[in-house]
């Protein structure tokens, strides 16, 4: 279990890391999500005391990192795949590490197959792909066999086979009862791994919830209705906690309301309806809604139209031309 | 390279409670580190043949001056040990790299995230390259007396270890380069570049020292006899020469081993500050 409490990391003026509070449950695959720039990797350094909270606490297990008498047996780091010295082999890179908790030379041997690095486990690390940086990454944080687990972007860099592969072992290691804390800026691979995500932006955190809530929440349910009679439609289903937005003329989008109610409302008033249609918002969707305003670096899009418009944001505009 | 989907062999039987960090157990995990990566693997032989090559040289080049001149030495002492200065610069740059390496790599946060105390493992990296590098100067001087022997009868020098000004020049080598790769190892923790600590260590060595001793401006004549390779360099000089050096000499003349205490002061100095930065900053 990781627990953080008010934590904040500051560089000058700059506020990396904003009193962020949350806990890890065990048993639980969570989810650490947030545009670059968010604060997830400094959030996680401060967790294994690589840095030091500008204030605010964490701890694993109950104590602070630095508290605890074997370090590598409660917690298992992969902080960044390029922290190992390019001219050791990636087997004494292991054994040094393994060596300093009097772990076994077979629990290495063990690691390394686990990670598939039996071929490469003797050459230098200078001449690793990113992916085989990142299973090496993942064998030292599991020399320890930890029960805590903090990996930051594991999937980065990795084939589609070792995506699924991560994807496999983190969900077992939660199975197992550990606690297994990743980051990711990639929704997508998020929706597939995670129980829980914390989502987080410019050092804030924004959501804390199950994967079902987040999208439930952030997009709620929509109902795409299209019909000849808009502007009659729209007048019929207005009413407290009911948004209509349209993109194009006959189309209209309808959060807070329910199909059946949008179809029976449109039947005693003798609307014709084209499609009704209930949209449940995606877990991307609903990434992009919750980050839109953290975004610390907004790309231009192609063509140099105006900036993009957050999800949502198009709705006033729509909803003045439609009347 | 394949993937193994299979489940993980769960190795957890209960929490193995021997298993903890310790600090015999960070000296082996830096000893596997400072064994396996090649620059150290080669620089060492290196620098003890290095040494020996010197000698041999030293001693030879001065049987061909006319009538064996010795130049005011007193024994063999400072021939087999004559190779320091060279020497020094090999031990500094690997000192150096014993850290910085770990910084340029990025290894520091494996380190650091494996002892999270920090300290330790400062303490165990100094404590490896320490007697690594004692031993392979001691080495290196036996090599050096060997090399040179063929020369020495020739020279009618001799090397009686009973006597202490003698015993102090060759057990001199092996401090004073130790010391130098502890001075310079604190260098490399403090800066944590490669590049810009071997620069400074080396500018100190080779350049600084030499110039502002030779710069006739009082202040810098006050401080130069405090330099610390200046300084730590009188242990390895036997008496009858710093005597002669020291003949009319305006400034602080220390003896041999008041000047080694200079060195080890200014390394503890160092070690101090590297100490204390790594514990509060960002890794």
């Amino acid at each position: 279990m990781i627990e953080a409490t008010g934590l904040t990391k500051r560089y000058g003026k700059t506020t990396a890391v904003d009193r962020v509070s949350f806990t890890v449950q065990p048993g639980k695959v969570t989810g650490f999500l947030g545009p670059n720039g968010a604060g997830k990797s400094t959030t996680m350094r401060m967790i294994v005391g690589l840095d030091r909270p500008t204030a605010g606490t964490v701890t694993v297990n109950g104590k602070h990192y630095a508290q605890h008498r074997a370090p590598l047996h409660e917690v298992g780091t992969l902080l960044d795949a390029k922290a190992v010295h390019t001219g050791r082999t990636a087997q004494n890179h292991l054994l040094a590490m393994a060596a300093t908790h009097g772990v076994g030379k077979a629990r290495v041997e063990e690691v390394i197959e686990m990670t598939g690095l039996q071929t490469v486990a003797r050459k230098r690390v200078g001449g690793f792909s990113l992916g085989m940086g990142q299973r090496l990454g993942i064998a030292a944080a599991l020399l320890g066999d930890p029960q805590t687990l903090i990996l930051d972007e594991p999937v980065n860099g990795l084939d589609p086979e070792g995506v699924l592969w991560v994807r496999n072992l983190v969900r077992y290691l939660a199975s197992q009862g550990r606690t297994v804390f990743l980051s990711s800026h990639l929704m997508s691979e998020m929706a597939m791994t995670a129980d829980h995500i914390i989502v987080v932006g410019r050092g804030r955190v924004i959501a804390d919830a199950p994967v079902s809530d987040i999208v439930a929440r952030a997009a709620g349910t929509t109902v795409r209705v299209r019909t000849p009679q808009a502007a009659h439609l729209e007048e019929l289903v207005r009413g407290a906690g009911v948004t209509v937005t349209s993109s194009e003329s006959g189309l209209l989008e309808i959060t807070g309301s329910t199909a059946p109610a949008i179809g029976e409302a449109a039947a005693r008033a003798g609307v014709v309806l084209h499609e009704l249609t209930p949209v449940h918002g995606s877990l991307e969707d609903a990434y992009m809604q919750l980050t839109a305003d953290d975004v610390e670096y907004h790309s231009t899009p192609v063509g140099g139209a105006a900036p993009t418009a957050p999800l949502g944001a198009t709705a006033p505009q729509t909803e003045g031309a439609l009347r | 390279m394949t993937t193994t989907t299979a489940p993980l062999a769960p190795t957890r039987s209960g929490p193995d409670r021997r298993a903890a960090l310790t600090f015999p157990r960070i000296v082996t995990s830096e000893w596997i580190k400072f064994r396996s990566v090649r620059s150290t693997a080669w620089t060492l032989p290196i620098t003890a043949l290095t040494m020996a090559g010197l000698s041999a040289l030293q001693a030879w080049a001065m049987t061909q001056f006319e009538g064996g001149e010795t130049m005011g030495l007193v024994s063999a002492a400072p021939i087999i040990t004559g190779g320091w200065f060279l020497a020094q610069l090999v031990v500094a740059v690997l000192a150096i790299l014993t850290i910085t390496g770990e910084y340029t790599t990025g290894m520091i946060r494996s380190t650091l995230a494996a002892v999270p105390t920090r300290l330790p493992a400062l303490w165990a990296k100094a404590l490896v390259l320490s007697v690594v590098v004692a031993l392979v100067s001691v080495v290196a001087v036996a090599l050096s007396y060997l090399a040179a022997l063929p020369f020495l009868g020739t020279l009618g020098l001799g090397l009686d270890l009973g006597d202490p000004d003698v015993l102090r020049v060759v057990l001199g080598a092996p401090l004073y380069l130790t010391t130098i790769a502890l001075f310079a190892f604190a260098v490399g923790t403090l800066m944590r570049h490669s590049a810009g600590a071997i620069a400074v260590v080396l500018g100190f060595l080779l350049v600084i020292e030499n110039v502002l001793g030779g710069i006739p401006w009082r202040p810098l004549e006050v401080i130069a006899p405090f330099l610390p390779s200046r300084a730590g360099a009188r242990l390895l000089t036997e008496q009858a020469t710093l005597d002669m050096m020291d003949q009319g000499s305006t400034v602080a003349t220390l003896t041999a081993w008041q000047g080694y205490g200079v060195l080890a002061a200014w390394t503890v100095l160092l070690l101090a500050a590297a100490a204390f930065l790594l514990r509060r900053r960002d890794a």
